[in-house]
């Protein structure tokens, strides 16, 4: 699409004007005073160049991108709750982009990228912090797994390496690599680049920034429906119509273009256009434990025994596990998810049996059938989707929000995001993430 | 440091007769049998016992409980111990855990000079530029990470975990918890009643004499009533119907024991916590809650300053300066009733010295104690779906009207629930318990008809009682959360009431949002402190009420749980054949596959291939998994999950069958013998056995629960042994006599039972994963030790030989099987492995149906992109094995490489004396013939060439059918 009054879509790259930036002067400067609003918010306007549903880590993004790379900065961000409550606040932090599939490395690695430098492009520290991913193999079809994802890694140019017991024994002197365990450690793949980042910050990030472009946030929003026209369905929904707006617990507002960043909910919103998306959702669990002295300089995964942990700068070991079997919008997590995390950490790092679980919680996945995300445009015009991400969506965000921000601009698939259209189901045409992603974090 | 411990007191809970040494940062002190760690260090004079987390502030007693933010230590190697909570035991050794170099003097309060800098979240807001100085910020950052010291090298211990079904579990153990485990257990109920002190009770221990003696005329009732008490024990979470985690922390002087109690009725009986009071200085070392001070004095007779400032709001309040003026101490008492409150507590360095009050007055103190109000610990009714709900009248949250949830299986009583006297809440807890037992009555009837295949039940349903308790009244309490002065919200976090404004002045203006930026209430207390005074803070700051504001959500665990006990027993189960020790005899190399443990080989791999292709072999395949399939409907089973046909097979033969799932991805593999008309023997992949039997019950359960057809797995009831080679057939016809083994008789792909070696109904198939003239033989797993000496000792001059899976893995290979989960993926459908011929679209339907006929027919839409493709190739280089998982490339566009493909198994054949692979390629490329590129792990290229056949070794299959 085209920005209203401003003619053609450019690639020159805007610079947020933020009332006031941060620094470490700045600070010292300000004291104890409280620093301007990092949103812009008040009433919806009657109509916006752009509407995106969700004001997750992946709504902001594409707000951000859309306004600072293309300078289409009249959109409005809408939550039904507020900043990042979806999965984006209950992820586990971990950025990496070792994955199996070449369409799958390229992709990450550019999110990679684009985290690394995160902190300066939004002026806000995201505290990424480079500290190596660890993916343990216990049997030998995993080690063989693991010289998969480490060769196509190589072949993409990303930085993964199967290393052995005496090299995983250096990197985590907690881990058991002895032959004591039921299932002895036999091998890891080595990600350096992966590590692990302040998800809630990057959220805020992307939402001051966007603002401070002219992005507007508004929190406690609903989407109740979508307004198309000319579509196959009743009320001219269905593929061939186009979106004409969208009508919200505060109001009707009119835009040309939705962008679906929801998850949990994404099928209902790609409902209110009469689309049906390919998607089940599952909750993931997740725990965190009392803060110790640093002890766990990289992310640990392990994909047998269903587990990965890392431990934060605050010193908290921050669990996560698979996703639970059964679909389901419940939220109440479940204790033998903590039995069982307990007793595999416990034989990754026999030595903590005396730390405590200080508090679990679950979010909502929606998985695709093939493990990988849905995101671009739809037989819907205007309508554009960024869902499905299953459990990997925080380490993507970035780069969706970059390459579906130009989708939108320019009208064009960029390549890094093509393998993931939704034409693809009715294609054949999967993306084999399925292996890598069980439990792949 | 000057002793502070009072004579002898009565309710006092230290033993003096039983003095105990420990030592504190390296010091040696003692105390009593009794006493927390905490009181101990008190009654040592002891004032600072922590350091804060942001600012390294020293801190002090505040709640002298669990929950004390101040007084988390480190004993031993175990870290972040609730000094306030645990026991002194002899010989401890504790320390502070947040100091350096020592308590006394930090040098990180340095930090506090920075201080005006230090907003919370001020670390979001610097350390960006330059950007590779971050890692080193990151490293000072992290130095500053709160906790004790955990050691990764530290010994294991052993918990249990405990099972329990009681009809009602009652957690808290003060007057109403006792009133209402008693009235549920006089009512005939199991109840276990689990109190989070030592000792039940509650508030009411330290409460005067009458409190101590209402206390153990009540708990006696309990005992009389058969409730089963548990102490220094937490419901730690709630979940769907009642179950329960109840950790017990020194389960009988062991390590934390985890019980899982699935309760017909829960009762929270949690009581009220404490809430501090938010003033400049609040967070000083002297400044403690009531209870707090109550509990210093009269359970363990510690004087906690000499001259006070009661700060009170309420009778506990007053209750408390009493309480230490008849412990000796001056007390001044500011009611806060009359509309006095404090501002600040100033001091020099870790000392309180004066109480700045509402009125400009300056009290001269040592110690000042606040009642200010309280906290209804909602957890576990959250967990149930009740919400909490602000009453600002009585200035705290209550569990939402009506309290009840899940069929009315939870209820709560006393202070959470409401005031009163003692006798209103004795009474109301008993209302509880008998409404808690008579409920239970029903539910448990329910249960009992749920599952009546166990046992007959008596009568009809009893009405589930409805709830006629007289609810518990609510008293006036005046809304203290924050001076008119700035202090601490979270003591655990260091985040203060002007962190907070400024978190709402920036746009987190929502509790979720301020509590992620400041990160209050995510501390040891997980908020049962700080949340109310956060949402107040907060709602000020907004301009709204503390009901608009609400609160976050409480999530288990309620008290924090060790991973030891949530781990419990390590239960990871091995599984070895019948033939495991005579494997181990023959001095087999062990290899773990899945649960089992498999002989790789017994020497040396190689030999065993070449002894099976010139004499024979035999090998244990009993993991293979196995499931018996008997009925009417079994054939209609099997055509429904395999993909080609199974109605003309006939009695007495086997056939080769491929399962795929709904999306035509292979999923299992394996042969079927049709035993009787309506009886089966499907074998599946060692690996997949667990998944397909699951399979195959989701399929019977959900979609044809009318079939009548039974499947039950017997792996480990057979001992499976393939007899493989030229020599098998001279072999077996040793050690058979009923069954006629001549290649007329019995046929490639048939079954036959029969005796071998002395063993009756053996089923023996004659099917050939090695590419050989082989038998399986199933025997009964009793008999697979007999059976398999026997085929040794009988093959003695026909080169019998046992080899392992190493050699199986090469022989198939040489045959070019492909393994379901190796040379298949997830995305591998049924044509890419070249089972085109194996799958009948003819057929009514079968799982993966839809899928591979659009993939095989291009129905509806157009053929989708084949994508991959199943191939044999053969490296140019004999000598030259390619890893498994390397990847096969080709030129892409502008000079570049795109991988086409990857070798998913690859061995060196002793037969065909060079290396051989099976791999899967981009369906443009794999024509027989085709040159492809093979990148090593190391980064060189090798040149292979695709094989028109998988088969690298007797592709027409003479050998297997002769």
């Amino acid at each position: 699409m085209a920005p209203s009054g401003s003619g053609v879509a450019q690639a020159a790259r805007r610079r947020a004007r933020y009332p006031a930036r941060y620094s470490a002067l700045a600070l010292l400067r300000r004291g104890k005073r409280p620093w301007p609003p990092i949103l812009r918010g008040g009433e919806l306007a009657s109509s916006y160049d752009a509407v995106v549903v969700g004001g997750g880590v992946h709504g902001l993004a594409t707000a951000y991108y859309l306004a600072s790379n293309w300078g289409i900065t009249n959109v409005a961000v809408l939550d039904k709750g507020y900043l990042g409550g979806g999965g984006s606040g209950r992820n586990t932090a971990i950025v990496r982009s070792n994955y199996l599939t070449p369409e799958g490395v390229a992709f990450y690695d550019r999110s990679l990228r684009l985290y690394e430098r995160l902190a300066l492009d939004l002026n806000l520290n995201v505290m990424f912090s480079r500290r190596g991913h660890l993916t343990l193999a216990h049997s030998d079809g995993a080690l063989r797994t693991m010289r998969w994802r480490a060769e196509v890694n190589k072949q993409v140019g990303v930085d993964s390496e199967v290393i052995g017991p005496g090299e995983i024994k250096r990197l985590v002197p907690a881990l058991d690599v002895s032959e004591a365990p039921r299932y002895p450690i036999l091998g890891a793949l080595h990600h350096p680049p992966g590590g692990i980042i302040r998800h809630d910050a990057v959220v805020w990030g992307y939402a001051r920034a966007a603002a401070a472009l002219g992005v507007e946030t508004h929190q406690s929003t609903e989407v109740l429906d979508v307004a198309t026209s000319g579509g196959d369905g009743p009320d001219g929904k269905g593929p061939g119509g186009r979106v004409t707006g969208v009508r919200t617990s505060r109001g009707d507002v009119s835009t040309p273009v939705v962008v679906n960043c929801t998850a949990g909910w994404a099928s209902l919103i790609a409902a209110m256009v009469g689309l049906r998306l390919p998607i089940s959702t599952h909750p993931l669990q997740a725990a965190v434990t009392e803060p110790v002295k640093l002890f766990l300089p990289a992310v640990v995964v392990s994909g047998s025994l269903h587990v990965y942990v890392s431990q934060t700068d605050r010193g908290e070991l921050v669990f996560g596990a698979a996703v639970d079997p059964l679909a389901t919008y419940d939220t109440a997590g479940s204790l033998s998810f903590a039995e069982d995390l307990a007793g595999h950490v416990l034989q990754l790092m026999p030595g903590l049996g005396r730390m405590r679980l200080l508090r679990q919680w679950s979010g909502l996945c929606d998985m695709t059938p093939d493990y990988s995300p849905i995101i671009g445009p739809t037989p819907v015009d205007g309508f554009h989707c960024d869902v499905g991400w299953g459990t990997y969506g925080f380490k993507a965000a970035p780069v969706a929000g970059e390459q579906l921000a130009a989708c939108i601009a320019t009208g064009e698939v960029p390549e890094l995001i093509a393998p993931f259209t939704l034409d693809r189901f009715a294609a054949g045409r999967l993306v084999g993430e399925k292996g890598a992603a069980a439990v792949g974090h | 440091m000057s002793p502070q411990r009072l004579p002898a007191r009565p309710g006092e809970v230290i033993d003096r007769r039983r003095p105990l040494s420990f030592t504190w940062n390296g010091r040696a002190l003692s105390g009593f049998a009794g006493d927390t760690i905490v009181s101990a260090l008190a009654a040592s004079g002891c004032r600072v016992f922590s350091r804060s987390m942001k600012y390294h502030r020293p801190r002090g007693i505040l709640t002298a409980d669990y929950w004390d933010p101040n007084t988390l230590v480190q004993v031993g190697d175990e870290p972040n111990v609730r000094g306030g909570h645990r026991l002194l035991e002899a010989h401890m050794a504790a320390s502070a855990q947040n100091a350096w170099p020592s308590l006394r003097w930090d040098a990180k309060t340095l930090t506090a000079l920075g201080g005006r800098a230090l907003s919370a979240g001020f670390y979001y807001k610097t350390f960006m530029r330059p950007r590779w100085l971050w890692p080193t910020y990151e490293k000072v950052l992290a130095r500053f990470a709160p906790g004790g010291v955990i050691d990764p090298e530290s010994a294991p211990r052993r918990h249990d975990k405990r099972y329990a079904h009681p009809d009602v579990v009652v957690a808290g153990g003060g007057p109403a918890g006792l009133a209402a485990a008693a009235a549920a257990g006089q009512a005939g109920a199991a109840v276990m009643l689990v109190e989070h002190e030592h000792a039940v009770g509650g508030h009411l221990r330290w409460d005067g004499a009458s409190g101590r003696a209402a206390a153990s005329e009540l708990a006696e009732a309990a005992r009389a009533a058969g409730v089963e008490i548990l102490t220094d024990a937490t419901v730690a979470g709630r979940w769907e119907d009642n179950w329960l985690a109840i950790v017990e922390r020194a389960a009988g002087g062991g390590p934390e024991r985890l019980i899982k109690a699935r309760a017909k009725v829960l009762v929270v009986a949690a009581g009220l916590i404490e809430r501090p009071y938010v003033f400049a200085g609040n967070d000083r070392p002297g400044v403690m809650l009531s209870q707090g001070a109550r509990r210093l004095a009269n359970l363990w007779a510690v004087r906690p300053g000499s001259r006070a400032v009661v700060f009170s709001a309420n009778a506990a309040g007053d209750a408390a300066a009493a309480d230490l003026e008849a412990a000796g101490v001056a007390v001044e008492h500011v009611d806060a009733r009359t509309g006095r409150t404090v501002t600040a507590a100033e001091g020099r360095r870790n000392a309180l010295e004066r109480v700045v009050l509402s009125d400009g007055s300056r009290l001269e103190a040592d110690l000042l104690v606040t009642a200010a109000g309280w906290t209804a610990p909602t957890s576990l009714l959250n967990m149930a779906g009740v919400r909490p709900c602000y009453d600002p009248t009585a200035a705290r949250f209550f569990p939402a009207e009506p309290g009840v949830s899940e069929a009315g299986a939870v209820l709560s009583t006393g202070g959470i629930s409401g005031d009163g006297t003692l006798e209103a809440h004795v009474s109301h807890g008993e209302a509880t318990g008998r409404l808690a037992a008579a409920r239970a009555a029903t539910l448990a009837h329910r249960l009992r008809v749920a599952t009546a295949w166990a046992a007959p039940v008596n009568g009809p349903e009893p009405p589930l009682v409805p709830d006629e308790r007289t609810p518990l009244g609510r008293h006036r309490h005046p809304a203290l959360f924050c001076s008119s002065t700035d202090g601490m919200v979270d003591f655990s976090e260091d985040v203060s009431s002007r962190d907070l404004r400024n978190a709402a002045a920036e746009g987190f203006d929502s509790v979720e949002l301020v509590k992620r930026w400041t990160t209050a209430t995510m501390g040891s207390a997980q908020g049962k402190l700080e949340t109310v005074n956060t949402v107040a803070v907060l709602a000020e700051a907004t301009g709204s009420t503390i009901s608009e504001v609400g609160t976050t959500t409480w999530r288990p665990p309620f008290a924090p749980v060790t991973l030891g006990a949530l781990a419990g027993r390590p239960f990871e189960p091995v599984r070895v054949s019948s033939l495991h020790d005579l494997h181990v005899a023959a001095g087999m190399a062990p290899i773990s596959a899945g649960q089992w443990i498999r002989p790789e080989h017994y020497g040396e791999p190689q030999a065993e291939v070449r002894n099976v292709r010139a004499n024979v072999g035999i090998i244990d395949v009993s993991p293979l998994g196995k499931l018996d399939i008997q009925g009417p409907d079994a054939t209609d089973l099997l055509s429904l999950l395999y993909l080609n046909k199974w109605r003309r097979l006939a009695v007495g033969s086997v056939r080769y069958g491929v399962m795929c799932a709904e999306d035509g991805v292979i999923l299992d593999d394996g042969v079927t013998g049709r035993l009787g008309e309506d009886h089966y023997l499907m074998s599946t992949t060692s690996s997949g056995a667990g998944a397909v039997e699951v399979w195959i019950q989701n399929w019977l359960q959900t979609e044809h629960p009318d079939w009548r057809v039974r499947v039950t797995p017997v792996t480990d009831a057979f001992t499976s042994i393939n007899v493989a080679g030229p020599r098998s057939r001279t072999l077996l016809e040793r050690l058979t006599d009923d069954v006629d083994l001549s290649p007329e008789a019995f046929k490639y792909m048939q079954v036959r039972r029969g005796t071998v070696a002395g063993v009756a109904s053996c089923v023996m198939w004659r099917i050939g994963f090695t590419g050989e003239l082989s038998y399986e033989l199933h025997v009964p797993a009793g008999h697979g030790p007999h059976v398999w000496s026997a085929l040794l000792a009988a093959g003695g001059d026909l080169g019998v030989a046992p080899f392992g899976l190493e050699a199986q893995r090469v022989m198939r290979l040489e045959k070019g099987h492909f393994i379901v989960g190796q040379d298949t993926d997830a995305l591998t459908k049924a044509p890419t492995a070249g089972l085109e011929w194996l799958i009948k679209l003819d057929k009514e339907d079968f799982c993966g149906l839809p899928e591979l006929r659009w993939a095989l027919d291009g129905e509806p839409g157009g053929a989708p992109e084949a994508l991959q493709r199943l191939v044999a190739v053969q490296p140019t280089d004999p000598a030259y094995v390619p890893p498994e998982a390397c990847q096969i490339v080709a030129a892409g566009p502008g000079g570049t490489e795109r991988i086409i493909g990857r070798i998913t198994s690859s061995r060196y054949s002793p037969t065909l004396e060079r290396s051989i692979c099976l791999a899967q390629v981009e369906a443009d490329h794999p024509g027989a013939g085709t040159q492809l590129t093979v990148v090593d792990v190391s980064g060189r290229r090798h040149r292979a060439t695709v094989m028109a056949d998988h088969a690298h070794f007797d592709p027409e299959g003479g050998r297997l059918r002769g």
